[in-house]
């Protein structure tokens, strides 16, 4: 009886929330307070597969519903992003039959990196996809070894681990275990040999502690490294990504699946890889999961392309205090060879609590502007004179760079008949303060 | 002017490594000579030979990687700090020189010894808040953030005075600690560029000079407006 009331509230006041347009955690929250081992109660579909790490669960996530609706399945997912113990409530609950039982094949869930070990508590995930662990939100989150230990604990023993190889600290997760199922990049024309970058997360291996080493890197502490003291090494990858070209727009898996990008980032790739990999493993041929990958232009909002008078631009959501997702950005639009100009914007750090922390400035490769089709730069917002101190600290001169205090003065000093493309690099928390002022397609 | 950024690729939180840049650029605007050391874990350091050291702030599980080899420095970071020469150790850094850090699975770890405090850890709940804090000689308070799991006890010389964020034994308070020209804070990243009018007053006592010249600081003093007053109407709020 319990079961039903706390099931019919939940369905309520998701209904009447999603008419006063409010997010999806509360009628979760509601759920969990009248009866907190709900998650328990329920009858779950035979596939649960989790999603988590610092960047990318979003993405992957919506990618990986794609392809499976696509394929016949009825999946049941976060659409909305709420992916702490809240939001996985709501959804379960709203998915399911007033008995208690989720109509959906797979049940698909993005979890919050430090939350997993509350949602997994009650739910054990048949699969279980770790992206990548970053220095991310470190306002909240510590650091990525506290994410670590904090996601070392939402792990089962009976679950399906579905690895990123290329990173040595989720590589972690899976070190003496046999039964994991590792994804990664193989080599790239792209790779360096030598660190690139402010800080490296790789220097030191975060299993022992001594000093590791790479013979490559694809980007930041992203690629082939190994520990000689204690063995911990990139594992070799049941789904590869065996060729790549950004400029061209292509990644090929496995030898055989060649996949066209509408995003040209490795980022990209690497997403779509984790959503190939889960849609394997649920019996889906490669052949059938391609032309679903092919071209897939993410609904998330996270790239929005739009106009400025005659100027064309893309805002690229980038999350603050996040180093690694910025130095994905400034990376886009340092390649795009036929010019640019490049806004950033760091108005409010974070839309969802107040901080003034700009440490995470620091640790942002802004060098990687420096480029000759990088025309103009302009740092914007509250934190403008942060971004210039910490632009002044690159080699990038200073002619090319205009410091302004409000997100509509650089809209103002952007409108102009350059010929330049426009990138805005900026975050959740800011980006509407932006868009709202030009024409989005 | 010999300076050193100890463990500069461990103890490196977030932007650490912007201290030195920052402390480099003032002493290079004044034109006085300098040489900037890098070193870590298993390199020999000889201590004495500095005018500056600098520490910053790391994982809990990094800090007790350094400590094997910064309890080798035991006597020479003693007589350096006795010396009054200039130690400034961040985040969990400066926790080393208290006598123990006792860990989440309640494991005790013995620390330099150079000061009584102790520290206990724990791994529930992360410990973040961004800061104000006042110090005596200073007009200018500073601002900053601090991340960390654990509390101190048996500081008797505090650097500040909290006017906002987490002391060393909890909310409000005081903060670090401070003997002679050693200054140790929980205050992480690059607080010397946050805070122009603290790295004015270190470089004051490093180059034994109150007339540095200051006239480029003009972005980081802006920036720095803008989050005490950020901070401020925060403040004002609670």
């Amino acid at each position: 009886m319990k079961k039903f009331i706390t099931i019919i509230v939940c369905k309520l006041l998701r209904f009447v929330g999603k008419i006063l347009g409010k997010g999806s955690s509360m009628p979760g929250k509601v759920a969990l307070k009248i009866c907190p081992d709900i998650l328990n109660r329920i009858n779950l579909p035979p596939y649960i597969i989790a999603v988590t790490g610092s960047n990318g669960k979003t993405s992957t996530v919506e990618m990986i519903a794609h392809v499976l609706t696509a394929n016949g399945k009825k999946v049941a997912w976060n659409k909305e992003g709420s992916n702490q113990i809240e939001g996985v409530t709501t959804l379960v609950l709203d998915s399911c039959t007033l008995g208690g039982r989720v109509k959906a094949d797979i049940l698909l869930i993005e979890s919050d990196e430090r939350f997993a070990r509350y949602t997994f508590n009650y739910i054990t995930p048949t699969h279980y996809v770790i992206t990548n662990l970053y220095r991310d939100q470190l306002t909240r989150n510590g650091h990525p070894e506290w994410v670590y230990d904090a996601l070392l604990d939402s792990i089962h023993d009976e679950t399906q681990l579905i690895l990123n190889a290329d990173d040595p600290y989720v590589s972690c997760f899976g070190y003496g275990k046999k039964e994991v199922v590792w994804f990664g990049v193989g080599e790239l024309s792209t790779d360096t040999t030598e660190f690139s970058g402010v800080y490296h997360d790789g220097a030191y291996c975060p299993h022992c502690k001594q000093p590791m080493s790479y013979s490559c890197y694809h980007y930041d502490h992203i690629g082939f490294y190994q520990c000689e003291h204690c063995g911990l090494k990139r594992n070799d990858t049941a789904y590869t990504v065996t060729a790549a070209d950004l400029e061209a727009g292509r990644a090929v898996i496995n030898g055989q699946y060649e996949i066209t990008l509408a995003l040209k980032s490795l980022y990209n790739i690497y997403n779509i890889l984790a959503a190939f990999t889960v849609a394997s493993l649920t019996g889906i041929p490669g052949e059938k999961i391609t032309p679903c990958l092919n071209n897939y232009v993410l609904k998330n909002g996270r790239v929005v392309t739009f106009a400025l008078g005659s100027r064309r631009g893309t805002l690229l959501t980038s999350k603050h205090e996040n180093s690694i997702s910025y130095n994905q950005s400034l990376r886009i639009a340092a390649a795009d060879w036929e010019g640019c100009d490049v806004l950033i914007i760091v108005d409010a750090i974070s839309r969802k609590y107040f901080t003034g922390d700009v440490s995470w400035l620091w640790d942002i490769d802004f060098q990687l502007l420096h480029q000759e089709n990088v025309r103009r730069i302009l740092l914007a917002g509250t934190y403008c004179h942060d971004l210039a101190v910490r632009f002044s600290f690159t080699d990038i001169p200073g002619e090319k760079i205009q410091v302004l205090d409000t997100v509509e003065a650089a809209v103002a000093a952007l409108d102009n008949d350059r010929k330049e493309k426009i990138y805005v690099i900026t975050c959740f928390s800011d980006k509407g303060k932006f868009l709202s002022r030009v024409k989005m397609d | 002017m010999k300076l050193l950024h100890l463990y500069h690729d461990i103890m490196n939180l977030y932007g650490e490594y912007g201290n030195m840049r920052i402390l480099t650029r003032m002493l290079e605007k004044n034109k006085i000579d300098y040489e900037l050391d890098c070193l870590s874990v298993g390199d020999a350091v000889q201590v004495a030979d500095y005018d500056f050291i600098y520490a910053g702030s790391g994982t809990e599980r990094n800090q007790k990687y350094v400590l094997p080899h910064l309890q080798t420095l035991k006597e020479e970071l003693s007589q350096y700090i006795e010396a009054g020469k200039i130690l400034l150790m961040t985040g969990n850094s400066f926790e080393l020189l208290g006598s123990s850090i006792t860990d989440a699975q309640g494991k005790n770890w013995q620390g330099l010894g150079l000061f009584p405090f102790t520290v206990k850890e724990q791994n529930r709940t992360r410990t973040t808040a961004d800061a104000v804090f006042t110090m005596e000689g200073m007009e200018h308070p500073l601002v900053g953030f601090i991340n960390k799991c654990g509390t101190i006890e048996g500081i008797d010389l505090p650097l500040f005075q909290v006017k906002m964020g987490l002391g060393n034994e909890g909310r409000g308070g005081v903060e670090g600690i401070r003997f002679k020209n050693f200054f140790g804070t929980h205050l992480t990243g690059p607080l010397l560029i946050k805070n122009p009018y603290f790295l004015d007053y270190l470089t004051t006592i490093l180059c034994k000079n109150n007339a540095l010249d200051h006239s480029w600081m003009e972005e980081e003093k802006a920036a720095y407006e803008v989050t005490l007053g950020k901070l401020g109407e925060r403040l004002a709020q609670s």
